[in-house]
């Protein structure tokens, strides 16, 4: 396969960096996989740019951050993030019904 | 961490310290299900594509940037007495990080010495640098023969040291990373800085391996 990773996605720095362990991405559950990879394909597709779906998952993990109400919030994962941040970018150009 | 104090990276994320309960789980698989068949339906995803893409970032071998840090300490002296000194922060010069607090540690390939890198305990790895491991590397057998009988584990990489030379092992932890300075090969004085980075290898790095002169 000659396709490569996008370096920008793979290189996010900060508190929206990819966990890894020893390198490797880590994900705990199935749907995290399909969460990623339908980010990154529609963001290749050019449906959105990919600042554009980061911007909206640092704000996710900010809110989790700031919320002081609920602290199992703190232990909801990192893709929980991803979700909320490709339904909110989804949503601002109209591919989804906004909920 | 865990008991053992050994771990290999502290998480720079939130990672999830506990399994979700099975609840919240359905939840998120539901939200994922039927975002994912709406775009499906729309024909803008192919379900076997968003497969193989999950597959590409997780095999991505990530950055050798090791070789550029290789390639400029046998051109640049003072850089070279930098690196063995403080290697974290001779790398950082180069503006390679991403490392969680470990220390690196660069120890030098000479005629008379001969280094080689292993985590007899799990497969700790300098992987900003290196990118990801080999599967040998984290191999049972590879962890903990290596610093029982490193030459003939070296002699099964096709590398036969001189009986003169001596093999140290370097049994990397959470808290430091070895990296290998190979020795320069013959034959490039000429070559360029970036040239001379083409020629190291990641196995060169690790101490499986020396790094071939140019012309064979």
């Amino acid at each position: 396969m000659d396709r490569q990773p996008d370096q920008q996605i793979a290189n996010m720095h900060g508190t929206a960096a990819l966990p890894r362990r020893n390198g490797e991405l880590v994900f705990h559950d199935d749907w995290e996989r399909r969460v990623f990879a339908l980010a990154v394909t529609l963001c290749e597709q050019g449906h959105f740019r990919w600042d554009e779906f980061r911007k909206e998952l640092i704000a996710s993990i900010a809110a989790r951050d700031n919320s002081l109400e609920n602290t199992d919030l703190s232990n909801s994962g990192y893709y929980v993030h991803w979700l909320a941040a490709l339904e909110k970018t989804l949503a601002n150009i109209g591919m989804i019904p906004l909920d | 961490m865990t008991g053992d104090g050994h771990h290999h990276n502290a998480p720079p994320n939130p990672f999830l310290e506990n399994r979700r309960n099975a609840a919240e789980t359905r939840v998120l698989e539901e939200r994922t299900r039927k975002l994912e068949e709406l775009l499906v339906s729309k024909k803008l995803v192919a379900t076997d594509a968003l497969d193989r893409l999950v597959d590409l970032y997780e095999n991505d071998i990530g950055p050798t940037n090791g070789a550029a840090v290789v390639a400029r300490a046998w051109i640049d002296p003072d850089y070279r007495q930098r690196l063995l000194e403080d290697a974290t922060a001779a790398i950082r010069e180069l503006g390679f990080g991403g490392m969680q607090g470990e220390h690196m540690v660069v120890v030098e390939n000479s005629p008379e010495i001969h280094n080689v890198v292993v985590c007899t305990l799990c497969s700790c790895y300098p992987w900003p640098l290196l990118g990801l491991p080999p599967d040998w590397y984290k191999d049972p057998a590879y962890r903990s023969r290596v610093a029982i009988e490193p030459r003939r584990v070296l002699k099964e990489f096709g590398l036969e040291l001189a009986e003169s030379t001596e093999v140290r092992v370097w049994d990397s932890s959470a808290e430091i990373r070895y990296l290998v300075l190979p020795e320069r090969p013959e034959g490039t004085e000429r070559y360029s800085e970036a040239g001379l980075a083409a020629l190291v290898s990641r196995d060169a790095m690790i101490g499986v391996a020396l790094v071939e002169p140019p012309h064979k």
